[in-house]
């Protein structure tokens, strides 16, 4: 019985190899010769969960789309359509709404991994910048996600966010009415939020996908000694010629990462079916009542993964009769990460072989970006007065708190600068050949 | 260490083990997507069992209902118009409703009226051949296209002709008779389209 | 190494679920100790709603049909105890005022509540309606300490009996505050059972709000259960073949 199914499957895999002899080479190179460093640790999981998440956003979004109605009379009663309506229409936009927040988390990590293990350096400038774009672009996907459902927080966060580019000196206003092709958020900008969110940005995002792995594996992966197997010893089990620390990609890493993946699945299983709304973190409790223009909710916030860079708007005051600089504080706090293989001038890549400065840096670095989250959740505004007592003057409080957290974060940039540029870091001595802990 | 001895059954049965799993959740996953398909909440209760009230309709007067966005005719058929109904036998496709429109109707309308109570005629208005909504011509008098007209149906498109019971004349394009919908009558003045006395749809 | 990732990571998420329970209601407002699995409680609160509260409300998005699947109701119970407004059994449940006439009444149109409880959060409607009291001030004569100045009379009034506030006392220059409700005149129910019944509605509307959530936290078990079993599978097949890597 078994005999006969490989039997069938490799004389398929020999008719698709007559017609396609190019496909073999791809799958190897990408996949069982692909030799990826043996010393993984669990930072290296959050890339290949990361792909898994933007297939669950595509495929339940393909599924939402076929119940949503994208007009701004119709937009919230399809969205409660499709919660109790449509059978079984309550899991699949769930595993969207969760989908979309473990994005950010999973995105946040594998992006700290980065900072952590030097992953930016070269010879893998062009993996971080890509990135970095499929960062950027997915927080566009996701805002215009957010403002789909046209409740009340969609359409303040809409206004708000698109607000934003109102305070370009000379432009501004009639970009925003540009953008939202209204004088408020309505019909005009919902259509085109929803044009932009399930067919353009899915595109540019799956594009990027595709040339941020193909840039990997031209240089090959990073790994947590910051050691290049590449110009390490060669040879291994399976290839006299390839890097001794290397391990083909399949089997290894594919079955490595299907841990990860079960563990991850169970912990998004249980958000979705047991807090889905996550305490009004990952589904806001304003958003339950429809889009009104007249009645703003009591509180406008960002989702979480947004607020630390909306708290930085918040953060820093206007000047000059101008609030632009809120807003370039805003767009400067991603630039620099852009920016970050040409900030740090650091010998070596790994956390583990950086000199204090660099790990204290970055640990304030990490301590600033939860900081920031906190005030732009609000959050700080009940802690303060748990902290402090109830007689405190909160505002002032956390702007204090708020501005030493946006010092920080900048203030990250400039000491990596003149740390390393300048010769006051004191590394450890890397090793010949990664090593193993566990 | 280096060159230990894989146990490739071990390894075999792992992998087949965890490919089968896997592709369990996988299957059980596409179930909600698939289910997702189905009517809505929102489809069946517009597809709900319809209830019409008969006491206004005249004998010899049609009544058109929706039932599942489908025209449905209510018609109390005229002494006239049953009289007339045996005399088409013999030029129907399928007078007794036994031979090709044998599934057009629940078993209790397959009878020479098609219905439950002879004067009440409770049909499917969709013509059989491509679907079109028949004209009702109700009047017993030469019609342009048929001189020996006893009332009945008359298709727009394909000139489709059925009699008062919606059965379907020989030498039109329309193959079967129309289709009669499950219904019963809740009580003499009240009819009920889309389930039958049991309750089945 | 891993292990110490690990512990890390749960203990992340651990503190992110505590965190995020323990914000998703103000502090202030006391348990409202609904239960979706307690079915006799929906229904009660169901007969309750259908009785005071339809007149002025509707669950536009709740269907007859799906109460009685829900409910553990049958057709005939649901048409003849629920449904006043004749309304088909597969229809949403509107309510009996047109929304002219509401604004004329009240001067604003009484919101739809099928979503009242996932907006304002159970402990919130279960304090709004402990809280309903005399106010010879006000145009329809109630006032509520939770929503103040809120433009509905109080329907339930017959069964709580009438709360009168009892002021702190008056310091200068600040305004009267209310320091608690007292009843003023009892209604036909116990302070007990009036409590039982707003429950009892309250969690009739946290069911209206999601009525998904008892499938849900039925399938959820199985769910979480079959992917971790996965993940043990998945664990000792990455086991043997890292056999390999030394």
């Amino acid at each position: 019985m078994a005999n006969v199914f490989s039997n069938a499957f490799s004389s398929l895999g020999e008719w698709v190899n007559e017609r396609a002899p190019g496909l073999m080479p791809v799958y190897r190179k990408h996949m069982t010769e692909y030799y990826a460093p043996k010393n993984f640790n669990l930072w290296y999981y959050f890339g290949s969960l990361a792909l898994l998440v933007l297939v669950n956003q595509i495929v339940t979004g393909i599924f939402l789309t076929m119940n949503y109605d994208p007009s701004a009379s119709g937009a919230f009663d399809s969205v409660q359509y499709i919660m109790r309506d449509v059978e079984w229409g309550w899991l699949i936009r769930y595993m969207h709404t969760t989908g979309a927040s473990l994005f950010f988390v999973v995105v946040y990590l594998h992006m700290f991994r980065g900072l952590m293990y030097g992953s930016y350096q070269k010879p893998r400038e062009l993996v971080w910048l890509l990135g970095m774009l499929i960062f950027l672009v997915l927080m566009a996907e996701a805002f215009m996600g957010y403002v789909l459902p046209w409740g009340n927080m969609s359409f303040w966060g809409a206004k708000v966010i698109v607000s934003l580019f109102g305070t370009i000196p000379v432009i501004g206003k009639d970009l925003v009415e540009w953008i939202m092709g209204d004088y408020l958020p309505a019909d005009a900008t919902l259509n085109r939020f929803f044009a932009l969110h399930v067919i353009a940005l899915p595109l540019v995002l799956l594009l990027l996908v595709v040339l941020h792995l193909a840039a990997l594996h031209e240089v090959g992966s990073n790994n947590p000694d910051g050691v290049d197997v590449k110009h390490g010893p060669k040879g291994n089990r399976w290839d006299p010629t390839k890097p001794a620390d290397g391990i083909p990609f399949h089997p290894y890493y594919t079955v490595k990462d299907l841990v990860g993946v079960g563990l991850f699945l169970a912990i998004a299983a249980f958000i979705i079916f047991f807090q889905p709304t996550f305490g009004g973190w990952f589904l806001e409790h304003d958003n339950s009542v429809p889009a009104n223009n007249l009645v703003t909710p009591a509180q406008i916030k960002p989702v979480w993964y947004f607020t630390a860079f909306y708290a930085i708007v918040r953060m820093i005051p206007s000047a000059l009769g101008t609030a632009v600089w809120g807003v370039l504080g805003m767009f400067g706090a991603i630039v620099l990460l852009f920016l970050m293989p040409w900030i740090d001038g650091g010998k070596v890549k790994s956390i583990r072989y950086r000199g204090t400065g660099y790990k204290v840096a970055l640990g304030l670095f990490v301590l600033a970006f939860f900081g920031l989250v906190l005030i732009g959740t609000d959050s700080t505004a009940e802690l303060i007065p748990m902290l402090f007592g109830a007689g405190v003057d909160v505002t002032s409080l956390e702007n204090l708190f708020g501005r030493v957290m946006v010092l920080i974060y900048f203030g990250f940039f400039v000491f990596l600068w003149l740390y390393t540029h300048l010769g006051w870091e004191k590394t450890k001595p890397v090793p010949e050949r990664v090593t193993t802990h566990d | 260490m280096a060159n230990e001895v894989v146990d490739q059954g071990r390894r075999r049965f792992l992998t087949t083990t965890t490919a089968v799993v896997g592709g369990v959740g996988v299957v059980a996953a596409a179930v909600p997507f698939i289910k997702s398909w189905e009517p809505s909440a929102k489809a069946k209760a517009a597809g709900a069992p319809v209830t019409q009230s008969l006491k206004k309709i005249e004998p010899g007067q049609q009544l058109i209902v929706a039932w599942r966005s489908l025209p449905v005719f209510i018609v109390n058929r005229s002494p006239a118009q049953l009289a007339a109904l045996p005399k088409q036998d013999g030029r129907l496709v399928d007078p007794g409703s036994d031979g090709a429109s044998a599934d057009q109707q629940p078993k209790y309308a397959q009878n020479a009226t098609r219905s439950i109570k002879p004067e009440w005629l409770v049909m499917i208005g969709i013509c059989t051949h491509l679907g079109c909504v028949p004209d009702y011509v109700g009047e017993m008098k030469a019609e342009p296209f048929d001189p020996n007209w006893q009332g009945g149906y008359y298709c727009p498109c394909h000139h489709s002709r059925y009699d008062m019971a919606g059965r379907v004349y020989q030498g039109v394009p329309a193959p079967k008779n129309m289709a009669i919908p499950p219904y019963h009558f809740v009580d003499d003045a009240t009819v009920q389209i889309g389930v039958d006395a049991e309750g089945n749809a | 190494m891993t292990k110490r990732y690990i512990s890390l990571f749960a203990l992340a998420f651990g503190l992110l679920l505590g965190t995020s329970a323990a914000m998703a209601e103000g502090p202030e407002l006391p348990d409202a100790g609904t239960n979706l699995r307690d079915t006799a409680s929906l229904q009660r609160g169901a007969h309750i709603f259908f009785n005071y509260c339809v007149g002025c409300h509707s669950l536009k998005y709740l269907r007859y049909e799906r109460i009685a699947d829900d409910l553990g109701l049958t057709q005939d119970e649901v048409m003849k105890n629920l449904d006043f407004t004749g309304g088909k059994f597969g229809d949403p449940v509107v309510s009996h005022m047109p929304p002219e006439d509401a604004q004329k009444f009240f001067g604003k149109a009484p919101p739809d509540l099928s979503l009242e409880v996932s907006a304002k959060g159970e402990n919130w409607v279960f304090a709004y309606l402990n809280a309903f009291y005399l106010d010879p001030k006000s145009p329809i004569g109630w006032n509520n300490t939770v929503l103040p100045n809120a433009a509905m009379p109080f329907p339930l009034w017959e069964l709580q009996g009438e709360q009168v506030p009892v002021m702190k006392p008056a310091t200068p220059g600040d305004d009267p505050q209310i320091e608690k409700l007292t009843l003023l005149h009892p209604g036909k129910l116990t302070p007990e059972q009036y409590q039982q019944a707003a429950r009892d509605v309250t969690n009739f509307l946290q069911y209206a709000s999601e009525p998904a959530a008892l499938e849900r936290r039925h399938y959820g078990i199985w769910v979480v259960l079959f992917l971790l079993g996965f993940t043990f599978l998945a664990y000792l097949l990455k086991k043997e073949y890292w056999k390999d890597v030394h």
